[in-house]
């Protein structure tokens, strides 16, 4: 079979907008994810032991159901059983980001475990109250070490908004889908979104290793 | 001034420290010494509180700063159930009551509303908060502890300016001048990671000064640095020994402890085997444990 890409050109607009859709979606969860990530790693390092069960129960669940079950029952489970009504697109958001926000905590709190007792020390010693002490000194130098973890739960991230096709969004992947719905032509949208989403992953990692530079700058010798 | 009362620690089931009383008056330098794990580095962190003692008191300027120690107010185990009950029993030597009381820990399960009520008129009145006292108590570090983050200035304005509320400008001000003081006004601007292990330490002191700290506490300033820059840093200590602040100082250099101190105390297996000044420490120590060690030492 002889590929025909042209079919495409008539498609740019409307993977122009599912372009925008996608990084919404990707966005708007990094937010919300590294947000719930904070008092998450909270209460994970916390010695409030109703906290720190809470906290790793919240994570097992999210680890251990798979992520398309999670979007389906947010989006069509939820609205039956309390009445919320959802938008597929803050469907997607809520799940990706508090889905983000369990993986982001993980690593947060191998982070700031691996902060030497020292810097706590020292912020103690100068009367610095815990919140300040956890916000100027603490979190910075840990979310500092788990910077490149964090780059890949943000790649993954923008790989698992993919799946909002399945509730209905027009995202870059239903784009494709509705490409071959309509052409019966599959190698050619699924290539060119191959693409796309190659190309913003390379993005991202570069963008990653740059700030990933910049922050370590005050390692230098 | 730091007044200690019969402080105890326990890490677990191990004693650390064990029945330890200490006063140091304003304008005082103290040196603690003694062999590795008397506990020294531990009674030091307990004065700011870093680690909370199991029993006894502290107080700081006529304020109690630990949660007040039953066994040290004998009107609170009079007015104490066990008391009553043991009185009932037969005891009649108060004096022995109250050491048998002592001795087994039996106030250790609260005793109701009565026995917390008392403890707290006892001590409500001067009760602070640690925060309070780590601002008045200054401490330095063997590890130095800069924050990697943050450039030298911004570790030294970072606590003026957050904890004490003192305007960004004083707080810089401040910081250059205790910077010239210890020689490091030119590294202003780097981050920590780029100093010297003796240029941290000149920086974590004058760091700690920026707090208008009434007692510095060092815990072994000079053991974490090559050689070389030990001197630095004991210079720079040598001279904040003569503006009269009060210092209390965990050190294995025995010559400078010898210089700075106005008294040596000696500790040894969690108990303070002597305190005397230096000149009576050194040459003639009472115990056998302290002339053992100082042969060894010197
Ligand atoms: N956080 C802790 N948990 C358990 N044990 C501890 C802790 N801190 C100290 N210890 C123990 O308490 C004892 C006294 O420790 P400390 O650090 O006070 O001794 P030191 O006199 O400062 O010794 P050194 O000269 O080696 O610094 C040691 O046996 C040590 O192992
Ligand atoms: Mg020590």
């Amino acid at each position: 079979m002889r590929l025909d890409f042209s079919i495409i050109w008539g498609y740019l607009p409307m993977f122009g907008s599912a372009l925008l859709v996608t990084l919404k979606v990707t966005f708007c969860s990094l937010f919300f994810a590294l947000l719930l990530s904070i008092p998450l790693s909270l209460c994970k390092i916390s010695n409030i032991r109703p906290l720190l069960w809470f906290a790793d129960f919240y994570t097992s669940v999210f680890r251990g159901v798979p992520i398309l079950v999670q979007v389906f029952m947010t989006y069509f489970g939820i609205p039956i059983a309390t009445g919320v009504k959802m938008t597929a697109f803050t469907a997607g958001v809520v799940v990706f980001s508090m889905n983000s926000a369990a993986y982001i905590s993980e690593s947060m709190r191998g982070g700031i475990r691996a902060i030497d007792r020292g810097q706590y020390e020292a912020a103690m010693a100068l009367g610095v109250r815990y919140p300040a002490m956890m916000k100027d000194i603490i979190l910075p130098q840990a979310v500092k070490s788990v910077l490149p973890s964090l780059v890949n739960e943000f790649i993954g991230l923008l790989k698992n908004t993919t799946l909002i096709a399945s509730i209905g969004l027009v995202d870059i992947l239903r784009v494709g889908q509705l490409i071959q719905a309509a052409t019966y032509r599959a190698f050619e949208p699924f290539f060119v979104i191959s693409v796309f989403y190659y190309v913003l992953v390379m993005v991202l990692s570069w963008f990653g290793k740059a700030l990933e530079k910049r922050v370590n700058k005050s390692d230098r010798h | 001034m730091i007044d200690i009362r019969n402080l105890y620690k326990n890490f677990g089931v191990l004693p650390v420290l064990r029945g330890v009383s200490l006063t140091v008056n304003d304008g005082e330098i103290v040196s603690i010494i003694g062999p590795s794990g008397s506990g020294k580095s531990t009674l030091l962190r307990s004065i700011n509180l870093l680690e909370p003692p199991t029993y006894g008191e502290i107080w700081v300027d006529g304020k109690i700063i630990t949660p007040p120690d039953p066994y040290l107010h004998f009107e609170v185990i009079r007015a104490s159930r066990t008391y009553r009950h043991m009185q009932r029993e037969g005891w009649d030597d108060d004096a022995a009551l109250i050491r048998e009381i002592k001795a087994r820990d039996l106030l250790k399960n609260h005793e109701g509303q009565k026995y917390h009520t008392l403890l707290k008129e006892i001590t409500q009145h001067s009760f602070v908060d640690a925060n309070v006292v780590r601002e008045k108590i200054g401490m330095v570090f063997q590890h130095f502890n800069l924050f990697p983050h943050m450039t030298v200035l911004q570790n030294m304005i970072y606590a003026p300016t957050h904890v004490k509320k003192i305007p960004m400008d004083q707080a810089v001000e401040k910081a250059r001048a205790l910077l010239d003081n210890v020689g490091m006004l030119d590294k202003i601007d780097v981050y920590p990671g780029t100093l010297s292990g003796g240029q941290k330490q000149r920086v974590a002191i004058a760091r700690t000064l920026c707090m208008d700290p009434e007692a510095v506490l060092f815990d072994e300033p000079t053991s974490a640095l090559d050689p070389e820059m030990v001197k630095e840093v004991l210079d720079v200590i040598k001279r904040l020994a003569t503006t009269g602040i009060t210092m209390i100082l965990v050190t294995h250099e025995m010559g400078f402890a010898r210089e700075v101190s106005d008294r040596i105390c000696f500790l040894d297996e969690g108990t303070v085997l002597e305190d005397a000044p230096p000149d009576i420490f050194f040459s003639t120590p009472k115990s056998e444990r302290a002339r053992t060690f100082l042969e060894k030492v010197l």
